[in-house]
């Protein structure tokens, strides 16, 4: 489109309160917010620049709502996504549980589209290891079976923040050869009116 | 499920009678006072009106089965034109008898017996910061909880809890199951409960279907203005869900749980009742407009119309709780309850500061049965400079934010920015600009635009208090006004502590306030320079050249 290229869409997706937008924050601009918690509305969209090797790949990150009210219209949001993170509280065993919710939604409905698991808060272990409420085993094993890659990160401190985004860039790049054609196709097919919209943005 | 823009509503007639013709205005007198027929009027705009013409309060707070808006031109026809000539006011006003200041002496009787004791806490300390944890909700079997003004409570048909203001829902079930009791109870005899007058409390309900809202006040709001708020509750609760889901969601399962739905929108219900007690908009049923001298307004609204898109309805840039500049689809008009339930989401919100927010929305004055989608986003970091558009398709994203581009370009490229700036930098404007000495403050309505103009609350109305004393002043002379047995034209009102006058005619409304020293005749001398100052302003203080795609 034009105006900005975004090379991969990547999806936030996860139980309202994890920290999916303190994620994006820290990965946009590096900040962490403390204040009082503040639930996005509808969904927020950020572009990243990433580096890989000596390619940059611009990522679309967008923030969706955890609000259950916004669940029935969340699939334009995941729609053509090439990376979904799926967040969950790592001191908090039901948000995991909401996580397997968007990892089947997401097998059902987005074959191509990759998944990182991302246990959240993790510098609330370093302070107290018993509120751990989900087994890191646990979500390894099960991170095997869907074939994902698990990271557990601090939005606080930054840990492991970069490094998620950075193998979604990496991935994205090392599969995007693949990826490519079978995104043509799809965007011939399901957009209709694009050819149309692009022509009268251009002139 | 797309709102569909050009299906309206029955009572939203056609729209011929929505905004007034082009030609109605053309002349405007360089006098605001002789024969100020509706259009003509300081701050009515030139080429039509922005929002669904509401030709009084009354029109905003009715049912919408359209009998108001049926009913009003009739009404405007019976009335004499020379009603508003500058001295059949003055008349009117001798002639008034005192019988409202020995009113007012009672009024303010009521006040002081309202002020005394109970110290608030403040809005803040109460508020729930998060849906989840550390949610620090009152304890509803103490005296604080008991001592707030106004309680708001939202519950289903089943008398389920779906907000309270206050407190948590859970503690409350009780009362609300009590309230719903009251309600069946009279409905049950095909009748319906409106309100309770006791004990110097009014407990107004309003019943939407599968909703019923309660409002416990103590407030000396009439029970129309509090019914009124309970209304934008309702609107504010549509606009995230629709009509049709809300009512599709009962249909299935009549002791649904709403909450579950609502999660993490009670901010933004707190934030507009906060809004209402401080706001003028919401009691004028209007909009007020950053003041922007017209060349810059003018250079951003042509800016905005350029950067159009098919699926666009309106773009909207706001600062504050101000109007910059407002762009519609050609016959597309925004009520001004829509535009406030915007101003409030994006007030209550901090979230939209960060990136660009795509959300769907229901605009429930325009169409309650389907969302639009909001692009949201501030145009830069630390500039409270917020552009809304609105969309009717959800997969347009890239387009929409595209146009944002194309926005920011064109403004650039017109070197409007720094006035824009400077603008910001001084949002609200001082009553001694007017250069009346005992005018304290006003708020000035122009019915046709749907716009009003008010300076900064100024001393001595410092105190977060005071300043909610005067908008309850005002409240209660727009009551006196709008009283549907008894509506008041002029209104003279003498107090301790300050002066007001309200005058209501077919194009305007005009509330003043008066310092307590001076006379009647001098308060009817001084309306007539106000006239002329906002006359002379207007195209600064008003948005008078609306534009369309």
């Amino acid at each position: 489109m034009s105006g900005r290229r975004v090379d991969a869409k990547v999806v936030l997706l996860g139980q309202e309160g994890v920290g999916k937008s303190s994620l994006v924050e820290r990965c946009a601009h590096g900040r962490f917010r403390a204040g009082p918690y503040q639930n996005t509305i509808g969904a927020a969209f950020v572009a990243k620049v990433m580096t890989v090797g000596d390619q940059t790949v611009t990522l679309g990150i967008w923030d969706t709502a955890g609000s259950e009210r916004y669940e029935a219209m969340s699939r334009i949001y995941y729609r053509g996504a090439r990376a979904a993170v799926v967040c969950y509280d790592l001191t908090d065993s039901g948000s995991f549980q909401r996580a397997k919710f968007w990892v089947n939604e997401l097998q059902n409905c987005e074959e191509g589209c990759r998944i990182y698991l991302c246990g959240t808060k993790s510098d609330l272990l370093e302070e107290d290891r018993r509120k751990r409420g989900v087994d890191f085993h646990d979500v390894q094993d099960y991170a095997d079976e869907i074939k994902a890659d698990l990271f557990e990160t601090s939005s606080k401190t930054g840990q492991s923040v970069d490094e998620l985004f950075q193998k979604v860039a990496e991935d994205y790049v090392n599969f995007s050869a693949f990826q490519v054609m079978t995104e043509d196709k799809g965007v011939n097919l399901s957009q209709r009116n694009s050819p149309y919209f692009y022509s009268c943005c251009h002139h | 499920m797309a709102a569909d823009v050009h299906k309206k509503k029955s009572w939203e007639v056609p729209n011929g009678s929505l905004a007034p013709g082009d030609g109605q205005h053309t002349e405007r007198s360089e006098s605001p006072t002789p024969g100020l027929a509706q259009g003509t009027e300081p701050g009515a705009g030139q080429e039509g009106a922005m929002f669904v013409h509401t030709r009084s309060y009354e029109d905003l707070t009715s049912p919408e089965d359209g009998a108001a808006a049926a009913r009003s031109p009739e009404e405007r026809r019976g009335e004499p034109a020379e009603q508003s000539s500058m001295e059949q006011i003055s008349k009117d006003f001798s002639e008034l008898s005192t019988q409202l200041t020995g009113m007012a002496l009672d009024l303010d009787e009521e006040m002081r017996a309202g002020k005394e004791g109970k110290l608030e806490p403040s809005p803040q300390t109460a508020r729930r910061d998060s849906v989840l944890s550390g949610k620090e909700e009152e304890d509803v079997t103490m005296d604080a909880w008991r001592s707030h003004r106004k309680h708001v409570f939202v519950l289903s048909e089943a008398g389920k809890p779906v907000y309270s203001r206050y407190g948590s829902e859970e503690a409350l079930s009780s009362t609300m199951g009590v309230m719903m009791a009251l309600v069946s109870f009279l409905e049950a005899e095909k009748n319906a409960i409106r309100s309770i007058h006791a004990d110097g409390y009014k407990v107004v309900f309003v019943r939407r279907s599968p909703l019923v809202l309660v409002a416990v006040a103590r407030t000396r709001q009439s029970e129309q203005e509090i019914a009124h708020e309970l209304l934008y509750i309702y609107y504010q609760i549509l606009s995230l869900l629709t009509w049709t889901q809300l009512n599709h969601i009962f249909q299935q399962k009549q002791n649904y749980d709403l909450r579950r739905l609502l999660a993490g929108s009670e901010r933004i219900t707190d934030n507009l009742l906060d809004l209402m007690a401080h706001d003028p908009s919401f009691l004028m049923g209007a909009v007020r407009c950053l003041p922007l001298a017209a060349s810059v307004r003018d250079a951003v609204s042509s800016s905005l119309q350029q950067a159009k898109a098919k699926s666009l309805v309106f773009s909207i840039l706001l600062s504050g709780n101000q109007l910059v500049s407002l762009v519609r689809k050609k016959d597309q008009f925004l009520h001004p309850i829509d535009l406030h339930l915007l101003f409030n989401l994006i007030s209550s919100s901090s979230s939209f500061r960060e990136g660009e927010a795509w959300t769907p929305i229901c605009l429930p004055k325009f169409n309650s049965s389907g969302f639009f989608h909001a692009h949201i986003s501030y145009l830069e970091q630390e500039m409270d400079l917020c552009l809304l558009l609105v969309s009717t398709d959800r997969e347009d994203f890239f387009t929409v934010s595209d146009c944002k581009r194309r926005f920011q370009e064109r403004l650039r490229r017109r070197g409007v920015q720094h006035a824009l700036h400077e603008a910001l930098r001084t949002p609200f404007y001082s009553v001694a600009q007017v250069g009346i000495p005992d005018l304290r403050h006003f708020i000035y309505k122009s019915k046709s635009s749907g716009l009003f103009t008010s300076p900064e609350i100024e001393a001595p109305y410092v105190q977060e208090e005071e300043k909610e004393r005067l908008l309850g002043l005002y409240q209660y002379l727009h009551s006196r006004a709008h009283n549907s047995s008894r509506p008041l034209k002029n209104i003279y009102f003498t107090g301790p502590r300050e002066n007001l006058l309200a005058w209501v005619t077919n194009a305007f409304e005009l509330y003043v306030c008066y310092s307590p020293l001076g006379t009647k005749a001098g308060a009817i001398n001084a309306v007539n320079k106000l006239m002329k100052w906002i006359r002379k302003e207007e195209d600064r203080l008003f948005i008078l050249t609306p534009q369309t795609y």
